[in-house]
């Protein structure tokens, strides 16, 4: 008998399982039949206590026959369309036990069918019930998935190896079921509850009668040891009960192995364990100190370089490690860059990351060979700010440019190239030693300073940077004319005025 | 010795580790598969402990010998306590019956330092190793990576494990040279960078090897030494920039037997760490800096949250419009989260947000009130003076102990 039908008979809807409800459920909206006028109602007991899943024989009706389609009540809205989200979280609810469940939820979709989309929300009445009802079913079903204790049955009883007992307040255990098998492999067990009891042979799920009865029906040896790790890896100094009834009420406790312990484990803890934090077990045992002198303790280490222990300004607290210059010791050009970046921080090395890449570009369009060049940075921490997680490249101030010289001056002292070039302002300032000098009026404009030529170009990050594909032409051709200049000015007196 | 003996060592000695997740591993099951175990990504607690910390993982060190002497450090070499060493076959067999019983999610593994920095590290990756490949286990696998350690074990690590930690133990360089004499900043960052370098690499090439998919995390020791909250924070936020950190663990000091002069014999107020972390929370997922939340120096306020500190000290983003304000800047109303802002906005783009609805979305009222406005709603107590509100909402005064070396005997 279709729902419509059993409604027209005045007897109320008989539903059992969530799908059951979903065929009902959309017959009843395709003919417009509002919440108040359908009575629903629940099989009383679900099957016999321990004869397994509940019979549906028996039942007066059969789901799995298609509803008949009453000839004189034509259908007069198409079937709905509810989301899948709504559909999950009815599905979810319809395991909660209440006992109007099934009316409840045909109440919220018939509201959804009439547009009133807000019963899906939290803040809304129905839609408040409807979340504490998933709220509780997912609780439920993650306190299984949590506080089931297996145990393990002697071999020669046979399959299943583990057995655990558990007595769920929601009909959660297909779902549970599910993430055991997911879980075990191939290993047998079986769920018991009062309800019904699930059985994994390792290769297919049965409903079976269960094999015990509560869960003082098992014995388990291991247990012992599960007892003797949760013991320890209590610190009796931070004794707090509260967050513990928190995050397991106390009914769990009864079925949970370690609950027996709890009550014992608070008075010791509370009495005298709580000055140390240690289990009154292994304080009681004799102790040893390891014979080994201290300096046979060190691990073996590269000694710190002179540049890693710098601490001239602050900028070392942040960063990961120093990043000092790399290139030939006789390099005749040397570029110096602002700082080392995020991935310069980690490995060590100067440009490696993007504006390396394109550093070797511009070497490359010029014509000169990128491993003839010595790289390093005026600034060789990273300095940086927080941005979410991640760090944004800071400018250092002209302090830490000034601190950090101190390390450009010796690398310059050791390389003694014949030309700087100095990629962006920064780097501009440092090796000048002012900071009275702009990017814009020293670009192609060589100056013979301290013994060196040095050539202003871009930072190779300001190249990445601007957005105009256009700009970024231009500003990359400008690096490459200033390379090139740099390789001219190898040849050239210091004497003779610059181009 | 018995196993049962090591366990209940190698336990008590592991539980200063204040890390227990077991989530962010990839989803893995043992459908119609050889050996057990599966992942989710979510990771379950599956009991907890009379000082409400939760049990997830099997976390034990491999041995508490140890050539270190690291003044917190209940292991330190020169403490007088009982020793003992787990073999590799033990650690994994252990790991596998607490397993199949539903005892844990997977296996949280260190070491006391013993031989070298690189024996310790192998062993650590040989129980992982042997885990994995010849017992087919997909459960969590959680290695604490000994930072002097050979890169290449690090990556082994990597292969075999879903998260990776290098503890970093305290916060500024002076207090780690001071208490952990053998230990180094610099060579825990640069493991720490070494482990991010690998994730990234990762992340750029999917086809990359697997390495700890569960990313990486560290601790951090409050009250061993007299750094304040400030500087531990800014520390965290350093880190989390720079080696994108999954988490920063805080574990207030716990007093040790036969504790050396040089560090405290109290253990700091279990109130601070907490305070720790609620102020962590704001730095991953509100975008708050460190910067914000502690503009001085100094400690977390233990009366108040620090949500609520900051909003007392920052009264003029409020009273906030919630019909108007955008998801950022409503999470960081006190009493309110960030499920319930997204909520919020959720509802928004169907009505206009009313007094009820933040009652029914259960956010903190009381705390709430004098900083929002709603459709039929504005604050009373808009003008009050931060210090009277602290006041109304502070948690309330508890009786000092009047002999608290009775207490704590």
């Amino acid at each position: 008998m279709s729902a419509i039908d059993q409604q027209r008979a005045g007897q109320p809807l008989l539903v059992e399982t969530f799908a059951e409800w979903r065929e009902a459920a959309r017959e009843l909206l395709v003919h417009d039949v509002p919440p108040e006028a359908v009575t629903w109602s629940t099989p009383t007991a679900g099957g016999d206590l321990f004869s397994g899943a509940p019979s549906t024989a028996e039942q007066p009706h059969n789901s799995s026959k298609p509803p008949s389609p009453a000839p004189d009540a034509p259908p007069r809205h198409p079937p709905p369309h509810v989301p899948r989200s709504l559909m999950d979280m009815l599905q979810s609810a319809a395991c909660c036990r209440v006992p109007d469940r099934w009316a409840f939820l045909y109440r919220v979709i018939w509201r959804w069918q009439q547009g009133e989309h807000e019963v899906q929300s939290p803040a809304d009445e129905d839609g408040a019930r409807l979340n504490a009802m998933v709220k509780a079913v997912r609780r439920e079903e993650h306190d299984m998935h949590a506080y089931i204790r297996f145990r393990e049955r002697p071999p020669e009883a046979g399959p299943p190896r583990f057995v655990a007992w558990y007595e769920p307040q929601h009909d959660v255990l297909p779902q549970v079921a599910e993430h055991f098998i997911s879980r075990m492999g191939k290993v047998s067990w079986m769920i018991a509850t009062p309800e019904a009891s699930v059985l994994w042979d390792g290769q297919t799920l049965h409903n079976t009668g269960p094999l015990v009865k509560n869960s003082e029906d098992l014995e388990d040896t291991g247990e012992a040891l599960w007892l003797t790790y949760y013991r320890s890896v209590f610190n009796p100094a931070r004794l707090n009960q509260s967050v513990m009834q928190q995050h397991i009420p106390s009914h769990r406790w009864k079925n949970l192995p370690e609950g027996k312990i709890v009550p014992q484990m608070i008075s010791e803890a509370s009495v005298g364990a709580r000055k140390i934090g240690q289990y009154e077990a292994v304080g009681q045992r004799k102790g040893t100190t390891i014979p080994i002198a201290p300096e046979d303790a060190q691990p073996e280490r590269q000694q710190p370089s002179k540049l890693d222990e710098c601490r001239r300004c602050e900028l070392w607290q942040f960063a990961t490690q120093a990043v000092g210059g790399e290139g030939p010791k006789k390099a005749k050009i040397m570029f110096v860059g602002e700082q080392p970046g995020d991935q310069e921080d980690l490995a060590g090395q100067p440009f490696v990351g993007p504006a390396g890449k394109l550093l070797d570009r511009v070497c490359e369009a010029a014509g000169v060979d990128r491993e003839s060049i010595y790289v390093t940075n005026a600034v060789k921490h990273f300095k940086w700010e927080p941005r979410g997680k991640r760090r944004l490249h800071k400018t250092p101030a002209q302090k830490e440019i000034e601190a950090c010289h101190y390390w450009l001056e010796k690398e310059l002292a050791h390389v003694k190239p014949t030309v700087i070039v100095a990629l962006g302002a920064t780097a501009l300032k440092s090796v000048m030693r002012t900071a009275n000098v702009t990017l814009k009026n020293s670009i192609g404009h060589p100056v013979f300073h301290e013994g060196h030529w040095i050539v202003t170009t871009y930072h190779p990050s300001y190249v990445l940077r601007v957005p105009s594909e256009e700009a970024k032409r231009e500003a990359f051709q400008t690096m490459v004319d200033s390379l090139k200049l740099a390789h001219e000015l190898l040849n050239r007196q210091p004497e003779e005025p610059p181009a | 010795m018995e196993l049962k003996d090591k366990l209940e060592i190698l336990a008590d000695a592991a539980k200063y580790d204040a890390s227990c997740a077991s989530s962010g591993a990839p989803k893995r099951d043992s459908v119609d598969k050889d050996g057990l175990g599966a992942t989710n990504g979510m990771g379950i607690c599956h009991s907890y402990t009379p000082d409400g910390r939760c049990v997830s993982l099997l976390k034990i060190l491999l041995t508490n010998f140890c050539v270190y002497d690291c003044q917190y450090c209940v292991n330190r070499r020169t403490s007088n306590v009982p020793r003992a060493r787990f073999s590799v076959d033990e650690v994994v067999k252990l790991t596998q019956d607490f397993y199949l019983r539903n005892y844990i999610d997977g296996l949280f593994l260190s070491s006391g330092i013993i031989q070298s920095s690189d024996y310790t590290m192998e062993q650590l990756v040989e129980v992982a190793r042997r885990l994995r490949e010849e017992h087919q286990f997909r459960g969590y696998i959680h290695l604490k990576t000994i930072p002097d350690a050979d890169p290449r074990l690090i990556e082994l690590a990597g292969k075999y494990a879903d998260r990776l930690s290098v503890n970093i133990e305290l916060p500024t360089q002076d207090s780690v040279s001071r208490l952990a004499p053998e230990k180094n900043v610099h060579t825990i960052k640069l493991a720490m960078g070494s482990i991010r370098t690998k994730l990234d690499e990762k992340d750029e090439h999917p086809k990359a090897p697997v390495f700890a998919p569960a990313g990486q995390s560290t601790q951090m020791i409050v009250g061993a030494d007299a750094s304040d909250d400030q500087t531990i924070l800014n520390t965290a936020q350093t880190l989390y920039g720079s080696y994108k950190l999954k988490r920063v663990y805080y574990s207030a000091f716990s007093p040790i037997p036969q504790s050396p002069s040089s560090v405290p014999s109290a253990p700091p107020p279990l109130l601070r760490e907490h305070r720790l972390y609620q102020a962590d929370f704001l730095l991953r997922g509100y975008g708050f800096t460190a910067g914000e939340l502690m503009p001085n120096a100094g400690n977390l306020a233990l009366d108040i949250d620090p949500k609520l500190a900051w909003a007392l000290g920052n009264r003029d983003h409020f009273p906030l419009d919630l019909n108007r304000a955008d998801e950022g800047m409503i999470a960081r109303v006190p009493g309110i989260g960030l499920r319930s802002a997204k909520r919020l906005i959720d509802l928004r783009r169907l009505r206009r947000i009313r007094w009820e609805d933040l009652s029914r979305l259960r956010c903190s009222l009381k705390k709430l009130a004098p900083f929002v406005v709603t459709a039929d709603y504005k604050p009373a107590q808009g003008a009050a003076s931060s210090e009277l509100l602290r006041r109304t909402m502070a948690d309330a005064p508890q009786q000092m102990n009047l002999w608290p070396e009775l207490q704590a005997a």
